[in-house]
């Protein structure tokens, strides 16, 4: 047991007695399960939309360098910089050196996966730099000093009066009930912070390699000013976002916002190609790209598990999985939640550290069935579960266990010698310790005295009746024999 | 033909009912079947908490095991599955053996091409949709053809029909919590629908409900499909 | 060019040495169904997603009494449907854009830096209108993209924007509220 996997079980523990945290996860899902039904709905053939991205998204990471390149190329044309980062250091390293070299003393942020991948926040704030997240949740989250409940909706947790309270105590307003002053508070204190950053930091959803472009989706806006009004723009890029045309997003913007949240496509879908141009009136002077690595070609030379390079993180798995449903992102510990965190995390972070993520799971496959991209997600679930066996992360009385289950169904004697020993321990009540897990919370059966295959046995003995059916059915064909 | 029956471990030592209620409905469609008394597990255990190789040795003994087979018929997705769709990954490729495993409900509808089995079970009933049996072997209505046959049987289906039960095997005691409250969702979609029973093709979700139900002493039983067919 | 970029792409081009199973081919089936006609079809997309639609002059005139400080993209077609800018982009009420076209299947507005004045312009104000002409409406957003490519092909703007209705939020207990950062309100004038 590692101390990641430990926090994770007293986590689960947690979330999962938490009845008030399932009723509100249950009541978001259930209304984004409807918008998505709606958003599908719009589509005459959303599986040939999957298998078009999925073969996109195949062609691009399997010709990452080839697309990398002219990506590269096209920013520099277009006057961006590109920065390569092997580490989560060298790209918070690099944003620091840009942030000195201009005079940062403030940022603005928009909601970005790879930001918090390399920890951006905490670096930038050491550095005396304030960095404001902009995205109207995490925003609240910020000022409340507390990291965000849940990845789609970052303050499930917190009802309007919660809010109230809060922008009372930080902000000095007064209290209210109505969610729309609440967002007219926080979007009159954010207009002023974008009017005054001096650098603003994005994702990207996608990277288009032929015209050396970024992709960023968003609802509210926040990007779009984070990259309209400060002087710089840094983008942090992970280098599996590149899609090969321009053209391609004419799939791809739809597919994210279908699984995503059940819309045709969002409110803003912004294209970046490079900083402000002598013939433009205003934008950043100057625009930077961070590609980042960070374990993402580890994942790449896995060539089994490379699809999970082709997500486009549209949360729809998340949404799907019944173990995030009952315990929450928080839980998983780490950036990259639910099934596609448990397929990566091995992968991008340590994998001892990491390889119970891939357990917690019934791989009941439902996130295989969602992804807009046919990730075969529950599939290398099983695949990360024999790697960390092979690598024996696995504790050594499991693996002595495992050999003599293997030992014992190798030969029906002694398979039977041992079941019956099992039965008579079980009917005897002497399992109880073994069973505690289960037992605590749940009735167990007990089992029967004979087993199938003594019935078969008994039954073959004697004379069997044949006794036909009472209704009259056809002599049966065997079809596809 | 030879119809051969695959009995999975933990139905043979727990749920023998479900076993000897596939033989009566498919003696009563005049199938003739045999039991080779060598089987023992396919594999799952080891195969699904990455044991490989343990499992591939099992998965080579099933298929010397059911060689001269023409239909191998199991009361369980989970270890249909198995066969089916991982042992090939196990094996390199897929064998005789393990493309004409197929599972109870889906052999009764698919191949043999019925749907009325001539069996009787008045009560209101829901349908769990088991995972394996959903995803990996795409068998969701073929179940609910089969019922809606049965005399006297409503049908009545669950909001969380589709949702995982939380068993998954050794999930259900690395992550008790997890798999409680999983099954604790499950339960309360059933009681929504009012039924009496609640019905599945695999008997190892049929244990993790009963276990909440029984618990929680609540009036609801839980029933294999196989016992609902042999019904009379 | 730091190291980082020979090691990242050594790393890529050795991973790839190892080929990946390719997924099943996608059929030439039309992912979307066909749309009989597109303007019609726009406007429900956008009057759905709470876009507001003006539908003549004097609607226009109505409208735009409702802002005292405007401020403009200065393109002809605007200042003829609006008059002059009066008000800096960060301190009008209302920005006034042209735009590059409205697409019919998701009631979009595509705008660029250089088709509506600008990054902050069609972002910043708290309501933004936009005067376009009945042509520039196209189908779906695979048309809209080639139209795109076909007018600043090698010779992009440095931003633009697909517009799908006013700027939104439901981080407050689910609560849908307009306006979160980008315009509350968007208007669509049609040009005669």
């Amino acid at each position: 047991m590692t101390t990641a996997s430990e926090q994770f079980l007293r986590d689960a523990a947690t979330k999962t007695a938490d009845l008030r945290h399932r009723g509100v996860i249950q009541k978001n899902i259930a209304s984004y399960d409807a918008a998505v039904t709606r958003g599908k709905a719009r589509y005459a053939d959303w599986q040939n939309a999957r298998s078009q991205a999925a073969a996109i998204k195949w062609e691009t990471v399997n010709h990452l360098d080839r697309y990398l390149e002219q990506f590269e190329q096209n920013v520099l044309e277009n006057g961006g910089h590109v920065f390569w980062a092997e580490t989560a250091a060298d790209a918070r390293e690099h944003v620091l050196q840009l942030a000195r070299r201009h005079g940062v003393q403030k940022v603005v942020k928009s909601k970005s996966m790879t930001t918090e991948e390399i920890h951006l926040n905490e670096a930038l704030e050491m550095a005396g730099i304030h960095a404001v997240e902009t995205d109207l949740g995490e925003y609240i989250c910020q000022i409340r000093g507390e990291p965000p409940y849940h990845i789609v909706t970052p303050v499930m947790h917190l009802t309007k009066a919660d809010i109230a309270q809060t922008f009372q105590e930080k902000l000095g307003t007064p209290p209210t009930d109505s969610a729309e002053e609440l967002a007219m508070i926080a979007r009159a204190k954010l207009r002023r912070e974008f009017m005054t950053a001096d650098m603003g930091i994005t994702g990207a959803n996608f990277a288009v390699a032929d015209t050396g472009m970024i992709a960023i989706t968003e609802n509210e806006g926040n990007a779009r000013l984070s990259f309209s009004l400060p002087r710089v723009h840094i983008a942090i890029v992970g280098i599996e976002k590149l899609v090969p045309h321009f053209e391609d997003l004419a799939l791809f913007w739809p597919l994210l916002s279908t699984s995503g949240t059940g819309q045709a496509i969002t409110a803003y879908s912004s294209l970046i190609s490079g900083p402000r141009q002598a013939r433009e009136i205003d934008g950043p002077q100057e625009f930077h790209v961070i590609l980042l690595d960070n374990g993402r070609t580890r994942l790449l030379a896995d060539a089994e598990q490379r699809d999970a390079l082709h997500c486009i993180r549209c949360g729809a798995c998340l949404n799907v999985c019944p173990i995030y449903k009952n315990i929450g992102g928080h839980a998983y510990g780490t950036t990259y939640q639910g099934p596609i965190g448990s397929v990566i995390t091995p992968h991008l972070r340590d994998e001892r550290e990491w390889s119970h993520l891939p357990y917690a799971s019934s791989l009941c496959g439902a996130c295989t069935d969602v992804c807009p991209v046919r990730i075969d997600l529950h599939h290398h679930l099983l695949h990360n579960r024999r790697n960390a066996i092979q690598h024996k992360f696995d504790n050594p009385i499991q693996r002595l266990l495992f050999a003599t289950w293997l030992w014992t169904m190798q030969s029906s004697l002694r398979y039977t010698i041992v079941a019956k020993l099992g039965n008579l321990t079980l009917r005897l009540g002497f399992a109880q310790s073994l069973l505690k897990p289960w037992i605590a919370k749940r009735d167990f059966p007990t089992p029967p005295k004979e087993s199938f295959g003594k019935w078969w046995k008994k039954v073959e003995r004697a004379s069997r009746p044949f006794t036909p059916s009472k209704q009259t059915v056809e002599t049966p064909v065997l079809h596809d024999l | 033909m030879r119809v051969a029956l695959f009995i999975p471990c933990f139905i043979d030592q727990l749920f023998p009912n479900v076993g000897i209620a596939m033989v009566t409905v498919l003696r009563r469609l005049n199938v003739e079947v045999y039991y080779p008394p060598e089987q023992t597990c396919c594999g799952q255990p080891a195969f699904n908490t990455g044991y490989w190789d343990e499992a591939r040795v099992l998965a080579q003994r099933y298929c010397e095991i059911f060689d001269d087979a023409d239909a191998i018929i199991c009361p369980s997705g989970s270890c249909t599955a198995m066969v089916r769709n991982f042992y090939p990954e196990l094996l390199g490729n897929a064998t005789r053996t393990t493309a004409r495993t197929y599972e109870f409900a889906e052999f009764l509808v698919k191949h043999l091409g019925v749907t009325d089995v001539g069996a009787k079970f008045p009560a209101r009933v829901t349908y769990h949709d088991a995972c394996h049996a959903l995803r990996e072997l795409r068998l969701k209505d073929e179940p609910r053809q089969l019922l809606r046959e049965v005399q006297g049987l409503e049908l009545l289906e669950m909001d969380q029909a589709e949702t995982c039960c939380g068993f998954g095997g050794t999930f259900s005691v690395k992550f008790p919590m997890i798999s409680y409250a999983m099954d604790e969702v499950k339960v309360t979609s059933i009681q929504k629908t009012g039924a009496q029973y609640v019905v599945s093709g695999d008997s190892s979700c049929l244990m993790q409900i009963d276990g909440y139900l029984r618990r929680q002493n609540l009036p609801i039983k839980t029933i294999s499909l196989a016992e609902v067919l042999a019904s009379t | 060019m730091n190291p980082s970029r020979d090691n990242i792409l050594d790393r890529v081009r050795a991973a790839l040495r190892t080929k990946a199973h390719r997924p099943q081919a996608p059929t030439n089936a039309p992912i979307f169904p066909p749309i009989a006609n597109p303007e019609a079809r726009f406007r429900e997309e956008f009057t759905a997603l709470k876009g507001e639609v003006i539908e003549n002059a004097e609607k226009l005139s109505e409208f735009l009494r409702g802002f005292a400080k405007i401020a403009t993209d200065e393109s002809e077609l605007v200042s003829k449907a609006v008059g002059e800018t009066n008000a800096s982009v960060s301190e009008c009420e209302l920005g006034v854009t042209a735009c590059d076209c409205l697409v019919a299947r998701t009631g979009s507005i595509i705008v660029s830096t250089l088709s509506a004045g600008g990054r902050a312009l069609s972002v910043l104000p708290p309501a933004h209108l936009v005067v376009a002409r009945h042509e520039q409406v196209v189908p779906d957003l695979v048309a809209a993209m080639a139209l795109l490519r076909k007018r600043y092909d090698r010779h992009w703007p440095s931003a633009l924007s697909v517009i799908t209705g006013p700027s939104r939020t439901a981080d407050i207990e689910k609560i849908l509220v307009m306006g979160a950062h980008g315009p509350k309100r968007l208007a669509l004038y049609f040009a005669e």
